[in-house]
Protein backbone atom coordinates (compact mmCIF):
# COMPACT_ATOMS: atom_id res chain seq x y z
CA UNK A 1 0.00 0.00 0.00
CA UNK A 2 2.85 2.31 0.96
CA UNK A 3 4.60 1.61 -2.33
CA UNK A 4 1.49 2.29 -4.42
CA UNK A 5 0.80 5.58 -2.64
CA UNK A 6 4.44 6.62 -3.09
CA UNK A 7 4.33 5.83 -6.81
CA UNK A 8 1.12 7.84 -7.26
CA UNK A 9 2.52 10.78 -5.31
CA UNK A 10 5.73 10.74 -7.33
CA UNK A 11 3.86 10.51 -10.65
CA UNK A 12 1.54 13.37 -9.74
CA UNK A 13 4.44 15.55 -8.62
CA UNK A 14 6.17 14.79 -11.90
CA UNK A 15 3.07 15.84 -13.83
CA UNK A 16 2.86 19.09 -11.91
CA UNK A 17 6.51 19.88 -12.60
CA UNK A 18 6.64 18.94 -16.28
CA UNK A 19 3.05 19.49 -17.51
CA UNK A 20 3.71 22.04 -20.27
CA UNK A 21 6.87 20.72 -21.80
CA UNK A 22 7.01 19.66 -25.44
CA UNK A 23 9.79 18.16 -27.47
CA UNK A 24 10.76 19.00 -31.07
CA UNK A 25 7.93 18.76 -33.57
CA UNK A 26 7.64 17.75 -37.20
CA UNK A 27 10.14 19.16 -39.71
CA UNK A 28 9.96 19.20 -43.51
CA UNK A 29 13.12 20.19 -45.37
CA UNK A 30 12.85 20.89 -49.10
CA UNK A 31 15.65 21.61 -51.54
CA UNK A 32 14.16 23.83 -54.27
CA UNK A 33 17.02 23.15 -56.66
CA UNK A 34 16.46 19.41 -56.98
CA UNK A 35 13.07 18.87 -55.30
CA UNK A 36 14.41 16.52 -52.63
CA UNK A 37 12.39 16.60 -49.43
CA UNK A 38 12.99 15.12 -46.01
CA UNK A 39 10.41 14.70 -43.27
CA UNK A 40 11.58 14.33 -39.65
CA UNK A 41 9.15 13.56 -36.85
CA UNK A 42 10.66 14.28 -33.46
CA UNK A 43 7.57 14.22 -31.29
CA UNK A 44 5.73 10.92 -30.89
CA UNK A 45 2.40 12.50 -29.98
CA UNK A 46 2.51 14.90 -32.93
CA UNK A 47 3.60 12.04 -35.19
CA UNK A 48 0.44 10.14 -34.22
CA UNK A 49 -1.81 13.19 -34.65
CA UNK A 50 -0.42 14.82 -37.78
CA UNK A 51 0.80 13.68 -41.21
CA UNK A 52 2.58 15.55 -43.99
CA UNK A 53 0.52 14.55 -47.02
CA UNK A 54 1.95 16.74 -49.76
CA UNK A 55 4.89 18.96 -50.61
CA UNK A 56 4.91 21.14 -53.75
CA UNK A 57 7.04 24.09 -54.77
CA UNK A 58 7.19 26.75 -57.46
CA UNK A 59 8.34 30.32 -58.02
CA UNK A 60 6.30 33.49 -57.60
CA UNK A 61 6.31 35.95 -60.56
CA UNK A 62 9.31 37.90 -59.28
CA UNK A 63 11.38 34.72 -59.12
CA UNK A 64 11.33 34.03 -55.38
CA UNK A 65 10.84 30.42 -54.31
CA UNK A 66 7.54 29.33 -52.79
CA UNK A 67 6.69 26.12 -50.92
CA UNK A 68 3.26 24.59 -50.22
CA UNK A 69 2.99 21.84 -47.63
CA UNK A 70 -0.22 19.94 -46.90
CA UNK A 71 -0.78 18.83 -43.31
CA UNK A 72 -3.52 16.34 -42.41
CA UNK A 73 -4.97 15.63 -39.00
CA UNK A 74 -5.08 11.96 -38.03
CA UNK A 75 -7.35 12.49 -35.02
CA UNK A 76 -10.93 13.61 -34.40
CA UNK A 77 -10.19 16.52 -32.04
CA UNK A 78 -8.99 20.00 -32.97
CA UNK A 79 -5.26 20.62 -32.70
CA UNK A 80 -3.71 23.94 -31.75
CA UNK A 81 -0.37 24.09 -33.53
CA UNK A 82 2.28 26.57 -34.60
CA UNK A 83 4.40 26.46 -37.73
CA UNK A 84 7.37 28.36 -39.07
CA UNK A 85 8.98 28.28 -42.50
CA UNK A 86 12.59 29.40 -42.59
CA UNK A 87 14.83 29.76 -45.65
CA UNK A 88 18.45 28.84 -46.34
CA UNK A 89 20.96 29.75 -49.04
CA UNK A 90 22.90 27.29 -51.20
CA UNK A 91 25.57 26.99 -48.50
CA UNK A 92 23.02 25.94 -45.92
CA UNK A 93 23.08 29.19 -43.94
CA UNK A 94 19.75 30.54 -42.70
CA UNK A 95 18.74 33.82 -44.34
CA UNK A 96 17.62 36.57 -41.95
CA UNK A 97 17.80 34.16 -39.03
CA UNK A 98 15.46 35.04 -36.21
CA UNK A 99 13.10 37.15 -38.28
CA UNK A 100 10.75 34.31 -39.17
CA UNK A 101 8.01 33.81 -36.67
CA UNK A 102 5.86 30.88 -35.59
CA UNK A 103 2.34 31.27 -36.93
CA UNK A 104 -0.81 29.91 -35.33
CA UNK A 105 -2.58 27.00 -36.95
CA UNK A 106 -5.81 25.40 -35.79
CA UNK A 107 -6.21 22.05 -37.47
CA UNK A 108 -9.72 20.64 -37.15
CA UNK A 109 -10.32 16.93 -36.66
CA UNK A 110 -9.50 14.82 -39.75
CA UNK A 111 -9.06 18.03 -41.76
CA UNK A 112 -6.24 19.07 -44.09
CA UNK A 113 -4.64 22.47 -44.50
CA UNK A 114 -1.95 23.75 -46.83
CA UNK A 115 0.61 26.11 -45.37
CA UNK A 116 2.53 28.32 -47.78
CA UNK A 117 5.79 30.18 -47.46
CA UNK A 118 7.47 32.63 -49.82
CA UNK A 119 11.24 33.09 -49.68
CA UNK A 120 12.37 36.39 -48.25
CA UNK A 121 15.41 36.67 -50.51
CA UNK A 122 16.43 35.62 -54.05
CA UNK A 123 19.30 33.59 -52.55
CA UNK A 124 16.92 31.28 -50.67
CA UNK A 125 17.03 27.81 -52.22
CA UNK A 126 16.11 25.57 -49.31
CA UNK A 127 13.08 25.78 -47.03
CA UNK A 128 12.45 24.21 -43.66
CA UNK A 129 8.98 23.90 -42.13
CA UNK A 130 8.72 23.27 -38.40
CA UNK A 131 5.40 22.32 -36.82
CA UNK A 132 4.97 22.11 -33.06
CA UNK A 133 2.24 21.99 -30.47
CA UNK A 134 1.32 25.21 -28.71
CA UNK A 135 2.86 25.61 -25.30
CA UNK A 136 1.01 27.35 -22.52
CA UNK A 137 2.78 29.83 -20.26
CA UNK A 138 0.47 28.85 -17.39
CA UNK B 1 -3.14 5.28 7.22
CA UNK B 2 -0.51 7.52 8.77
CA UNK B 3 1.84 6.75 5.90
CA UNK B 4 -0.84 7.74 3.35
CA UNK B 5 -1.40 11.01 5.16
CA UNK B 6 2.33 11.72 4.96
CA UNK B 7 2.35 11.16 1.22
CA UNK B 8 -0.67 13.41 0.70
CA UNK B 9 0.94 16.10 2.83
CA UNK B 10 4.10 15.80 0.76
CA UNK B 11 2.04 16.07 -2.43
CA UNK B 12 0.28 19.17 -1.15
CA UNK B 13 3.68 20.74 -0.41
CA UNK B 14 4.90 20.04 -3.97
CA UNK B 15 1.74 21.58 -5.44
CA UNK B 16 2.06 24.59 -3.18
CA UNK B 17 5.66 25.32 -4.06
CA UNK B 18 5.32 24.76 -7.81
CA UNK B 19 1.89 26.20 -8.56
CA UNK B 20 1.04 28.96 -6.15
CA UNK B 21 3.96 31.37 -6.33
CA UNK B 22 2.72 34.90 -5.72
CA UNK B 23 4.13 38.02 -7.33
CA UNK B 24 6.00 38.15 -10.63
CA UNK B 25 7.18 34.76 -11.79
CA UNK B 26 10.51 33.87 -13.33
CA UNK B 27 11.41 35.74 -16.50
CA UNK B 28 11.84 33.64 -19.62
CA UNK B 29 14.21 34.87 -22.30
CA UNK B 30 13.19 34.12 -25.84
CA UNK B 31 10.80 35.02 -28.61
CA UNK B 32 7.21 35.84 -27.85
CA UNK B 33 6.26 33.11 -30.30
CA UNK B 34 7.37 30.40 -27.88
CA UNK B 35 4.02 30.40 -26.15
CA UNK B 36 0.34 30.53 -27.00
CA UNK B 37 -1.65 33.72 -26.75
CA UNK B 38 -1.94 35.35 -23.34
CA UNK B 39 -4.81 37.81 -23.75
CA UNK B 40 -7.52 39.05 -26.10
CA UNK B 41 -5.46 42.14 -26.92
CA UNK B 42 -3.14 42.52 -29.89
CA UNK B 43 0.14 40.92 -28.85
CA UNK B 44 3.63 41.14 -30.35
CA UNK B 45 3.19 37.69 -31.84
CA UNK B 46 0.00 38.83 -33.65
CA UNK B 47 1.92 41.74 -35.13
CA UNK B 48 4.81 39.54 -36.28
CA UNK B 49 2.38 37.12 -37.93
CA UNK B 50 0.55 39.99 -39.62
CA UNK B 51 3.71 41.60 -40.95
CA UNK B 52 4.93 38.27 -42.32
CA UNK B 53 1.56 37.51 -43.90
CA UNK B 54 1.33 40.92 -45.58
CA UNK B 55 4.86 40.96 -46.95
CA UNK B 56 4.63 37.40 -48.29
CA UNK B 57 1.31 38.22 -49.95
CA UNK B 58 2.81 41.32 -51.59
CA UNK B 59 5.93 39.45 -52.74
CA UNK B 60 3.82 36.69 -54.31
CA UNK B 61 1.41 38.98 -56.12
CA UNK B 62 1.94 39.28 -59.89
CA UNK B 63 0.07 42.60 -60.16
CA UNK B 64 2.94 44.65 -58.77
CA UNK B 65 5.43 43.52 -61.41
CA UNK B 66 2.80 43.90 -64.15
CA UNK B 67 2.30 47.54 -63.14
CA UNK B 68 6.03 48.31 -63.38
CA UNK B 69 6.84 46.21 -66.46
CA UNK B 70 9.04 43.91 -64.43
CA UNK B 71 11.23 46.62 -62.88
CA UNK B 72 11.80 46.96 -59.15
CA UNK B 73 9.18 49.53 -58.16
CA UNK B 74 9.93 52.54 -55.97
CA UNK B 75 7.50 52.62 -53.06
CA UNK B 76 6.60 54.91 -50.22
CA UNK B 77 4.71 53.82 -47.13
CA UNK B 78 2.15 55.81 -45.18
CA UNK B 79 1.93 55.46 -41.42
CA UNK B 80 -0.70 52.78 -40.79
CA UNK B 81 -3.85 54.03 -39.07
CA UNK B 82 -5.16 52.64 -35.83
CA UNK B 83 -8.96 52.61 -35.73
CA UNK B 84 -9.13 50.16 -32.85
CA UNK B 85 -9.61 50.99 -29.17
CA UNK B 86 -6.22 49.57 -28.32
CA UNK B 87 -3.02 51.54 -28.06
CA UNK B 88 -0.76 50.02 -30.71
CA UNK B 89 2.53 51.42 -31.98
CA UNK B 90 1.59 51.71 -35.64
CA UNK B 91 4.95 53.31 -36.51
CA UNK B 92 6.69 50.14 -35.43
CA UNK B 93 4.40 47.97 -37.59
CA UNK B 94 4.86 50.29 -40.57
CA UNK B 95 8.65 50.14 -40.14
CA UNK B 96 8.58 46.34 -39.89
CA UNK B 97 6.64 45.99 -43.16
CA UNK B 98 9.07 48.32 -44.93
CA UNK B 99 12.12 46.58 -43.47
CA UNK B 100 10.98 43.14 -44.63
CA UNK B 101 10.19 44.40 -48.13
CA UNK B 102 13.56 46.13 -48.43
CA UNK B 103 15.36 42.98 -47.29
CA UNK B 104 13.59 40.97 -49.99
CA UNK B 105 15.41 43.17 -52.56
CA UNK B 106 12.28 43.25 -54.71
CA UNK B 107 11.33 46.85 -53.89
CA UNK B 108 13.02 50.21 -53.52
CA UNK B 109 11.76 52.72 -50.98
CA UNK B 110 11.83 56.47 -50.54
CA UNK B 111 11.20 58.02 -47.14
CA UNK B 112 9.40 61.34 -47.01
CA UNK B 113 9.67 61.51 -43.23
CA UNK B 114 13.40 62.30 -43.51
CA UNK B 115 13.04 64.81 -46.36
CA UNK B 116 13.77 67.70 -43.98
CA UNK B 117 17.07 66.12 -42.96
CA UNK B 118 17.94 65.52 -46.63
CA UNK B 119 17.50 69.21 -47.43
CA UNK B 120 19.46 70.28 -44.36
CA UNK B 121 22.42 68.07 -45.31
CA UNK B 122 22.36 69.28 -48.94
CA UNK B 123 22.24 72.91 -47.77
CA UNK B 124 25.21 72.30 -45.50
CA UNK B 125 27.17 70.73 -48.34
CA UNK B 126 26.44 73.75 -50.55
CA UNK B 127 26.90 76.54 -48.04
CA UNK B 128 29.44 75.63 -45.38
CA UNK B 129 32.31 75.32 -47.81
CA UNK B 130 33.56 72.05 -46.33
CA UNK B 131 32.43 69.83 -49.20
CA UNK B 132 34.03 69.67 -52.64
CA UNK B 133 31.45 71.54 -54.73
CA UNK B 134 31.79 69.00 -57.56
CA UNK B 135 30.85 66.19 -55.16
CA UNK B 136 28.10 68.01 -53.26
CA UNK B 137 24.66 66.51 -53.79
CA UNK B 138 22.18 68.89 -55.35
CA UNK B 139 18.46 68.86 -54.70
CA UNK B 140 16.08 67.70 -57.38
CA UNK B 141 17.66 64.37 -58.22
CA UNK B 142 15.91 62.00 -55.82
CA UNK B 143 13.77 59.10 -56.98
CA UNK B 144 10.03 59.50 -57.03
CA UNK B 145 7.67 56.99 -55.48
CA UNK B 146 5.65 55.19 -58.14
CA UNK B 147 3.34 53.54 -55.64
CA UNK B 148 2.53 53.83 -51.97
CA UNK B 149 1.45 51.43 -49.28
CA UNK B 150 -1.14 52.27 -46.68
CA UNK B 151 -3.08 50.30 -44.12
CA UNK B 152 -5.22 50.31 -41.03
CA UNK B 153 -6.16 48.28 -37.98
CA UNK B 154 -9.84 47.97 -37.07
CA UNK B 155 -11.53 46.20 -34.19
CA UNK B 156 -14.93 44.77 -33.33
CA UNK B 157 -15.90 43.17 -30.06
CA UNK B 158 -19.00 41.63 -28.59
CA UNK B 159 -19.86 40.15 -25.23
CA UNK B 160 -22.44 37.44 -24.68
CA UNK B 161 -22.74 36.38 -21.07
CA UNK B 162 -19.30 35.45 -19.83
CA UNK B 163 -17.86 35.10 -23.32
CA UNK B 164 -16.08 38.02 -24.98
CA UNK B 165 -15.15 37.90 -28.65
CA UNK B 166 -12.62 40.33 -30.10
CA UNK B 167 -12.04 40.61 -33.79
CA UNK B 168 -9.17 42.59 -35.24
CA UNK B 169 -8.45 43.21 -38.88
CA UNK B 170 -5.27 44.54 -40.44
CA UNK B 171 -5.80 45.65 -44.02
CA UNK B 172 -3.28 47.06 -46.46
CA UNK B 173 -3.43 48.38 -50.02
CA UNK B 174 -0.81 49.33 -52.61
CA UNK B 175 -1.84 52.15 -54.89
CA UNK B 176 -0.24 53.15 -58.20
CA UNK B 177 0.28 56.93 -58.13
CA UNK B 178 0.29 57.32 -61.92
CA UNK B 179 -2.94 55.48 -62.64
CA UNK B 180 -4.67 55.77 -59.27
CA UNK B 181 -5.38 52.04 -59.38
CA UNK B 182 -5.12 49.74 -56.40
CA UNK B 183 -2.50 47.22 -57.46
CA UNK B 184 -2.63 44.94 -54.43
CA UNK B 185 -4.73 44.57 -51.30
CA UNK B 186 -4.85 42.04 -48.51
CA UNK B 187 -6.08 41.67 -44.98
CA UNK B 188 -5.27 39.58 -41.94
CA UNK B 189 -7.95 38.70 -39.42
CA UNK B 190 -7.24 37.94 -35.80
CA UNK B 191 -10.07 36.56 -33.69
CA UNK B 192 -9.77 36.01 -29.96
CA UNK B 193 -12.22 34.64 -27.44
CA UNK B 194 -12.10 34.63 -23.67
CA UNK B 195 -14.50 33.25 -21.09
CA UNK B 196 -14.75 34.94 -17.72
CA UNK B 197 -14.48 32.47 -14.84
CA UNK B 198 -17.65 31.79 -12.89
CA UNK B 199 -16.12 32.90 -9.57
Amino acid sequence: MKTIAAVFAFALAGTVLTGCHTTAGTTVVLNHDNGQSLICEGNTRLQNNLAVTGVTYDKVPNGLNRVNIQLTSLVQKDQHLQYRISWYNSEGMEIDAGTRTYRSLILHGQDSVTVTGVANNPAAVKSRLRVREVRSLY
Amino acid sequence: MKANLKYFAGLAMVAMFTGCVSGPGPVTVGGSDDFGRLSTKIEPQDIRETVEHMTESLLADPGVLDATNGERPVLDIELMKNKSQMIVDMKSITDSVRMRLIRSRQFRFVDRSTAGADIAIMDEQQQLGLTDSRKAVRAGRQSAAQMYLTGELTEMSQQVGRVTDRYYKFSMILKDLRTGEIVWADEKEIQKRTKRPLL
